[in-house]
């Protein structure tokens, strides 16, 4: 009987993404799931059948259900609570709209109020796991057979002395965000439709001189409001060949901030303010979302930001889906890296076992575990849908779990929703996955890190007479400082 | 060429006197009187003088009132504009940010908060005034000592700790009454019961009790009436000026503030419309023009009660005598 | 027992029962000082002694004062410091005279006086956090922002002024300004409205011009209103928090970080609730120094 409603409620869900989908101008011909044969699962996503009188035995905060305000991915969510509740008649499900901030966070720690499962950030886990607010799901991710599936460098982060506190929803790797509209003026385009878009930094400076030139608009919007400011220059620094922070393995950290190839890509990005003027009329005012507003509505050409932002330009700032690209972070003279990371889910340190377990049954539902069936499938299927009725671009995700037959089935479903020139995408996922390419942030007191470049930057951005080598000195001085003498 | 003007006593001159500078017969503050204005330097002074305060009324008024009309605009037009004003005026903007943010619930949640605040920061403070001021018991001096200290060391500077404490006693409620946390009600009484340890409210009310007539309470404990009683029925109808003062100020206070609401209320269902705005400081999918029109919400309440009791709160600040 | 000793007791039992329903009415009020101001402040210092995540004292460890030497030699926190001394200089320049001279201008005028009494006070009812945002639009770089479309119609270039350089906090104590101004400035107008208008015809007849009556009656008479207000003044700055972290989030290179923003930075943003309320003991004890000043002048004053 359960199995029967269990099935009814993946048509609904099917039926959902063709409501959704056919909102648009460019709804695929078929969603196709019922060709699909039903794949193998590595765990079994269906609890034991229990008898007629059920207990409840926990209850499953869900601190990912999504705000009142964003309808579509509500309707979707609804539907996988219904499924979630016919087959977990032992656990009480609870709507719970979270969205974590640090000013939050700690209170609903005291509370005991901290979720069953919650979004975050990646720079968060050591103060999540530090504060006693997230907890240790080692034991039922091995019992799932999860653990084994995490991409490694994820699961690095994630963890703490051996044990794993969180898992993975997306992974980024950062790129270069382009407004095709602005290199059209500028007459940047290839014939095929393609940007000609900047392989080196050299070279960048140079398109967006010609940006600037032809359309008025800033080539580049490069931040320096805020630690964003930093997180972004680390890649330009990695261009140039420098290693920000060496890692003693015992516990103390060397901070390289002034080392030549840091102090060269500081004075490089010093000449787009003040020998190129490329940059929009103040990056000290620009933040991550004020970034996306300059190339969403055309003030800006090219932005560094990551393939799971790319609704930002696009559905919330108006820039048209096909007017989009994202390309490669240009190299240097040490080489191409992209900064990697991603946003990870956590349990809250009050949960059972039971509990967690019905959050990762959930997951399942939203096509966001390392479990290929026919929920999971509806819930991808569900996902790009969203996406394609809000005029986000519907591209790859960035594999998160290593397990391969659900990332071909993810490139098949992502094929399927498509809504752009995938020739605008390529050469990013060629060169993100391209062996060496990825690195994740430098190691130490990361936050305290970019804080510091990003004070240099707003230096070199307001003052044309700054001298780089000794701002570098200093920021290299007072960041050591920080690392020999933790406050916490 | 106006000094000729003048001297001649030419039509113009005498126009301008009778529109401009016969009003300065009647005023009796200040350096300049209405005899002061047969030096033409004066009246030229008095002239410059007027434009200066007119300038400062567009000053004061001019940033709320584009934040208002800047609204109309739409996110690619307020973003690249080189225009003050918006193209055309369409409410589908405000409109659609009204909607999608849920403003109608923040606007509820935030006179809940505004009610119950101006209540506590009547009674509590009013009651403590009244004890220092008028019964003054055995230690009110160093009540009073204690408190006002309190009005030069600002809360704001131990808001964690106060954050703590609070966080405590919410949980222990909510504990006893088998509350949820995050929703229960008891998140928004400390946002009432904090307005009501406020010292600069407390010398207001003290400083107004004590200018009263003690005829009034003396009669009136003669006739059995308790001290309580004599607060209730002779002081606070007496002192009406002074509690509507401190009503206003308290609304704004409460209305404005965010800081510990934020920590307080921050994912619960009853977010104010300040932790609304504060939370769009690190939200994803606000825009800068949903920004504006939050903003605009936001200033909307306090204009219309300024607009409604302009009267009361100008001469209310003098009473006040320091700001609040 | 003589009846006047009687008297004495029955006035003595009457003054301890008065005694204690004074104290029974006050008490809630003390309850709420007590629990939200006074213990916060202890609290804040007992904390300021352990260090770790959180406020979970069995998670922490104490430090004793150590935390104070990290203070010292945190980079951020020198910054601050001697940024506070700016925010004192420019609040003192542009906070402190710019209602003073208001209030003498607006004082000197017989037109439109209650409307400029409204107007002024307007921006004192404005949200402080919807002031800072709509500020920041006005101070918006490149050609679209509000100023710099007007300086457009003066034929300048467009002005970053928020990153200028030793423009940063002039125009966050101007925002800042622009908000309370009024306030004051109608309190020093009371102020010159209770001068005795015959100070000022006893001086006309003595030939005083006007100029000279400002400067020797209008001036003198507000001086221990202004001894109050830049007290007053000088302990706002100490707690400025919101201005810069919304404007400019205490940028460019640290010129506009204030001491507050440091603390609401370790608590709320690294969870690092100890150090914050280090920062914040300090702040207290020099507020408390400031506070022992100015009761001394006012003291004086009202000796005088």
């Amino acid at each position: 009987m359960k199995k029967m409603k269990a099935l009814c409620l993946i048509l609904a869900l099917t039926m959902l993404v063709f409501t959704v989908s056919s909102c648009t101008s460019t709804a695929p011909a078929s969603a196709g799931s019922a060709d699909t044969p039903p794949a193998e699962t590595p765990v079994s996503a269906a609890p034991p059948e229990s008898e007629p009188e059920e207990q409840v035995t926990g209850t499953f905060i869900c601190g990912i259900w999504p705000a009142d305000t964003d309808y579509v991915a509500l309707q979707q969510h609804l539907v996988y609570e219904a499924i979630f509740n016919a087959e977990h008649s032992n656990i009480e499900f609870v709507r719970f709209y979270y969205k974590y901030a640090t000013d939050n966070f700690l209170p609903m720690v005291q509370a005991g109020t901290v979720p069953t499962i919650f979004e975050s950030w990646f720079t968060e886990p050591a103060k999540l796991i530090e504060s006693g607010g997230a907890r240790d799901i080692t034991d039922i991710l091995n019992e799932r057979g999860w653990a084994e599936a995490i991409n490694p460098s994820i699961k690095e982060l994630l963890s703490k002395d051996g044990k794993i506190y969180g898992i993975p929803r997306d992974a980024y790797a950062l790129g270069l965000g382009l407004n095709l509209e602005l290199f059209e003026q500028a007459g940047l385009m290839n014939a095929d439709g393609t940007p000609q878009y900047p392989k080196t930094w050299e070279e960048l400076a140079a398109a967006a001189k010609k940006i600037k030139d032809e359309t008025g608009a800033a080539g580049l919007c490069l931040l320096a409001k805020d630690n964003a400011g930093g997180w972004h220059w680390s890649n330009i620094a990695w261009a140039f060949g420098a290693n920000l922070v060496t890692d003693n393995g015992d516990g103390t950290f060397t901070s390289n901030l002034d080392s030549a190839e840091a102090v060269a890509a500081m004075e490089y990005t010093k000449s787009l303010k003040w020998e190129y003027d490329v940059l929009t009329a103040d990056p000290l005012s620009e933040d991550w979302g004020t970034g996306f507003t300059q190339l969403g509505t055309g003030a800006a050409a090219m932005y560094i930001m990551a393939n799971d932002a790319t609704e930002q330009p696009t559905a919330n700032n108006g820039l048209a889906v096909d007017k989009f690209a994202l390309v490669p972070v240009p190299a240097g003279p040490g080489g191409q890296y992209s900064l990697s990371g991603g946003t990870p889910y956590f349990f809250g340190a009050n949960a059972s076992d039971a509990e967690v377990n019905a959050a990762l049954d959930y997951l399942i539902l939203m096509g966001k575990a390392p479990v290929l069936n026919d929920l999971s499938i509806a819930g991808m299927k569900a996902g790009n849908a969203t996406k394609v009725s809000m005029g986000a671009p519907v591209i790859q995700r960035f594999p998160c779990w290593t397990l391969q037959e659900l990332i071909d089935k993810e490139n098949e479903i992502t094929a399927e929703f498509s809504n752009v020139n995938e020739a605008l995408y390529a050469d990013y996922f060629k060169a993100v996955t391209t062996e060496g390419n990825l690195r994740l942030e430098e190691s130490g007191q990361t936050q305290n890190m970019y804080a510091e470049l990003t004070k240099v930057l707003q230096e070199v951005l307001t003052n044309s007479d700054a001298d780089v080598a000794a701002l570098m000195k200093t920021a290299d001085e007072n960041y050591q400082s920080m690392l020999d003498n933790p406050t916490a | 060429m106006q000094k000729n003007n003048i001297k001649r006593k030419s039509p113009v001159s005498g126009f301008l006197d009778k529109i401009f500078y016969n009003k300065y017969k009647k005023k009796r503050e200040g350096a300049i009187r209405f005899y002061d204005m047969s030096s033409p330097l004066v009246k030229i002074a008095c002239a410059a003088i007027f434009l200066i305060c007119a300038a400062m009324i567009i000053v004061a008024v001019f940033p709320a009132a584009w934040a208002i009309l800047a609204g109309f605009k739409d996110l690619k037009e307020f973003v690249t504009g080189k225009k003050i004003l918006p193209v055309s005026f369409s409410f589908a903007g405000y409109a659609k940010t009204w909607e999608s943010m849920k403003f109608a619930r923040y606007y509820l949640n935030s006179a809940i908060a505004v009610a119950g605040g101006v209540v506590c920061a009547v009674l509590f403070n009013g009651l403590l005034a009244y004890v220092l001021g008028i019964l003054r018991p055995v230690g009110h001096k160093v009540v009073f000592a204690l408190v006002m200290w309190t009005l030069l060391i600002p809360p704001t500077t131990s808001v964690v700790a106060q954050f703590v404490n609070i966080h405590k006693v919410v949980e222990f409620f909510n504990k006893l009454a088998g509350l949820d946390s995050m929703n229960s009600f008891f998140n928004v009484m400390p946002l009432w019961l904090i307005m009501g340890a406020n010292a600069f409210w407390l010398v207001l009310f003290k400083e107004f009790f004590e200018s009263l007539p003690k005829d009034y309470t003396e009669a009136a404990q003669l006739d059995g009436c308790t001290d309580l009683g004599v607060f209730t029925k002779i002081m606070l109808p007496l002192s009406m000026p002074i509690v509507v003062v401190v009503s206003i100020f308290a609304v704004t206070a409460a209305w404005s503030d965010f800081l510990l609401p934020n920590l307080l209320l921050s994912n619960s269902e009853w977010r104010t419309v300040m932790v609304r705005l504060f939370e769009f400081r690190t939200a994803i999918k606000v825009t800068e023009i949903d920004k504006l029109h939050a903003v605009v919400f936001s200033i909307i309440p306090p204009t219309i009660m300024f607009i409604l009791f302009q009267r009361q709160i100008t001469r209310g600040v003098t009473v006040g005598g320091i700001k609040g | 027992m003589t009846a006047g000793a009687r008297g004495g007791n029955l006035q003595k039992k009457n003054r301890i029962q008065k005694n204690i329903s004074a104290w029974a009415i006050m008490l809630p009020t003390l309850v709420l000082f007590a629990f939200f101001i006074w213990e916060p402040i202890l609290e804040s210092i007992r904390l300021s002694t352990y260090r770790g995540i959180g406020v979970d004292f069995s998670r922490l460890r104490f430090v004793g004062l150590d935390n104070y030497r990290l203070m010292f030699i945190d980079p951020n926190f020198k910054a601050a410091l001697s940024n506070t001394f700016i925010y004192i200089l420019w609040s003192l320049i542009i906070g402190f005279f710019v209602p003073l001279i208001m209030a003498a201008l607006i004082s000197e005028t017989a037109h439109l006086k209650s409307a400029i009494r409204v107007a002024i006070y307007f921006p004192n009812i404005m949200p402080g956090l919807a002031t800072a945002i709509i500020w920041t639009f006005l101070f918006r770089p490149g050609p679209t922002g509000v100023l710099n479309i007007i300086l457009g119609w003066l034929g300048l270039a467009p002005f970053n002024w928020l990153s200028a350089r030793g423009w940063t906090i002039p125009l966050i104590i101007t925002t800042m300004t622009w908000k309370s101004a009024g306030s004051t400035a109608l309190i020093y107008m009371a102020g010159i409205a209770g001068i005795n208008p015959e100070l000022y015809e006893a001086a006309t007849i003595d030939g005083a011009k006007p100029m000279r009556r400002f400067w020797h009656i209008t001036l003198p008479g507000l001086l221990s209103l202004g001894k109050t207000m830049l007290i007053l003044q000088i302990i706002s700055v100490f707690q400025v928090l919101y201005e810069p972290m919304m404007m400019t989030n205490g940028g460019p290179n640290n010129k506009s970080i204030s001491m507050m923003m440091l603390v609401y930075q370790y608590a709320f943003r690294d969870f690092n609730y100890a150090m914050g309320t280090t920062i914040s003991v300090f702040i207290c004890l020099i507020l408390a120094v400031l506070t022992i000043i100015y009761f001394a002048l006012t003291r004086k004053v009202s000796n005088e």
